[in-house]
């Protein structure tokens, strides 16, 4: 066995003498300029790729729920969605910003790259019910975002209100550009609900069931949960 | 008779609003030597309407209540003794040993109050408060002596008038020396920073004040304003030659002119204590007792001694 020596600072070297003149030199920043951003009025520069809102091109997604997988706080929930009377094919991920923890493994883990991300980060709302509509929502087109982005540049949530009608099941974006967005939820989970089953070849057909849709939806959930 | 309540009520409201201004200045200048912006001057003053506009007020009877009054009153009292420029009423009574024990009062009242709420943390506070007062008295007491020797009279007014023709107090050596205790002291009757052990945020939650809140809090704000312009008015008087100008022929720009003079001293005051409050850390009880017996007791005293001399 060899010694081994180990450098250990002597303590007089790191002991200070106390002093009651020192502490005065903590005046020297008296007239400096003070470090602060006056948020307000002045406006922070966020990092590049500082981890924000989602962003989802809904032509890429394809359903393949592996960001609903990897979410550590479960936040994501595949949504069956009807744009314009048109079915997606795939369902899309709706994610919960009340749970999310934006440490985008869902981006990372995309396989075809349609769930990205922008810088904004600011997402404040009031107490009320239709307010906190805001904290789930089916994250829009990334060109989209930068458009709103370049128009508003206060790292703010794109969308100004979301509005979540329960009998219809119809969600409503209203941008903060003025665009309103609108699609329909028809359900949720990885397999397709009985509404979107049949392709919509005739929109008589689609429209006669919209009148039984919140029973079957219903329905469905309530299994989807107890499975 | 009439003429001199409505002074006393002018004397009130300029020294409730200059305190308030104080207030500001301290959180001002605290933020600038942490290299923060602070907030707005005004600040206090909207904290103050904010508590005295609170719902609801608890109270834990009769002397809880009558502990904020009483130390109020005894502040307003002590104000009125102090003669400011030349306008005060009652400066003829105004002798040294008064204007002192009346400054100290209203730590009394709190104290009262406090302990009456019987919450441990008020009565640790208050303990803490007492032992504050105790340990000052010492300095305080050489630091009179020290005045009413050199100058031969106990009256405020009077010392005043003396420093019109001597000098200021601190330009006399051991006026100096006593000046130096003095300023000590006023750091724990401040409650600022190394002899802040009373309220101590942070380490025993504000201790006396931690049950007030709402209006009794907000009068509490309302006699820290006016216990700020007290004390530094009164050690403005004693030790900065106080002020009585002459120089004009109407006695309202005299008045104005003195009062201006009197706030540029306070200020000078006060900006001494801000920064011995910033940049030293608190002592604890013991540490600041031993403190007071020690470094302002041998100073007042050499002091009282070189005065008599």
């Amino acid at each position: 066995m060899e010694e081994i020596d180990f450098k250990v600072a002597p303590e007089s070297k790191i002991k200070k003498r106390p002093s009651y003149i020192k502490p005065w030199l903590g005046l020297k920043y008296l007239f400096k300029k003070p470090v602060t951003i006056k948020i307000p009025y002045e406006k922070t520069q966020i990092a590049k790729n500082y981890r924000g809102f989602h962003s989802l091109d809904w032509k890429k997604c394809i359903g393949c729920n592996f960001c609903g997988q990897i979410c550590p706080a479960r936040a994501i929930e595949m949504t069956w969605i009807e744009v314009d009377g048109k079915v997606e094919k795939r369902p899309h991920p709706k994610i919960d910003y009340g749970r999310c923890t934006f440490c985008e493994f869902c981006v990372d883990v995309c396989p075809t790259g349609a769930l990205g991300f922008v810088e904004n980060f600011m997402l404040t709302t009031e107490w009320k019910d239709e307010e906190l509509e805001l904290f789930d929502w089916v994250p829009i087109h990334p060109d989209k975002l930068r458009e709103i982005n370049e128009k508003f540049p206060d790292y703010r949530f794109p969308v100004g209100k979301i509005e979540f009608n329960k009998e219809t099941k119809e969600v409503t974006y209203y941008l903060r550009d003025g665009d309103v967005f609108k699609f329909k939820i028809l359900g949720y989970g990885v397999r397709p609900p009985a509404a979107a089953k049949p392709k919509p070849a005739a929109p008589k057909a689609e429209e006669a069931k919209k009148v039984k849709k919140p029973e079957e939806k219903k329905g469905q959930k309530s299994e989807e949960n107890s499975s | 008779m009439l003429m001199t309540a409505v002074r006393a009520f002018l004397i009130l409201l300029y020294a409730v609003f200059v305190g308030f201004m104080f207030m500001g200045i301290i959180r001002i200048v605290t933020a600038r030597i942490h290299r923060r912006v602070g907030p707005p001057i005004y600040q206090p003053i909207l904290d103050t309407i904010k508590l005295l506009s609170k719902k609801s007020n608890i109270t834990h009877g009769l002397i809880y209540d009558f502990g904020i009054i009483y130390a109020l009153g005894a502040t307003i009292l002590a104000l009125m003794f102090i003669p400011i420029g030349g306008v005060s009423i009652l400066r003829a009574y105004g002798d040294l040993i008064l204007i002192t024990f009346l400054l100290e009062i209203p730590m009394l009242g709190i104290m009262f109050a406090a302990m009456s709420s019987g919450n441990p943390w008020a009565g640790l506070g208050a303990q803490r408060a007492l032992l504050t007062l105790l340990a000052i008295q010492v300095p305080l007491g050489f630091a009179i002596v020290a005045l009413a020797e050199f100058y031969g009279t106990f009256s405020t007014y009077e010392i005043v008038m003396a420093q019109q023709t001597m000098g200021w107090s601190i330009t006399h050596m051991p006026l100096l020396l006593v000046a130096i205790a003095y300023d000590l002291v006023l750091q724990a009757m401040f409650g600022k920073e190394p002899f802040d052990i009373m309220i101590a945020p942070g380490e025993i939650s504000l201790g006396p004040m931690v049950e007030f809140g709402g209006k009794h809090m907000g009068i509490l704000q309302i006699q820290h304003a006016i216990a700020l312009f007290a004390e530094t008015l009164f050690f403005a008087n004693i030790f900065l030659g106080g002020a009585v100008v002459t120089a004009f022929t109407s006695p309202i720009l005299n008045t104005i002119a003195s009062l201006a003079i009197l706030l540029v001293k306070q200020i000078a005051v006060l900006m001494i204590a801000i920064f011995v409050g910033a940049i030293f850390p608190r002592f604890t009880i013991d540490q600041a007792a031993r403190f007071y017996w020690k470094w302002p007791t041998i100073l007042a005293a050499a002091g009282a001694i070189l005065a008599a001399l």
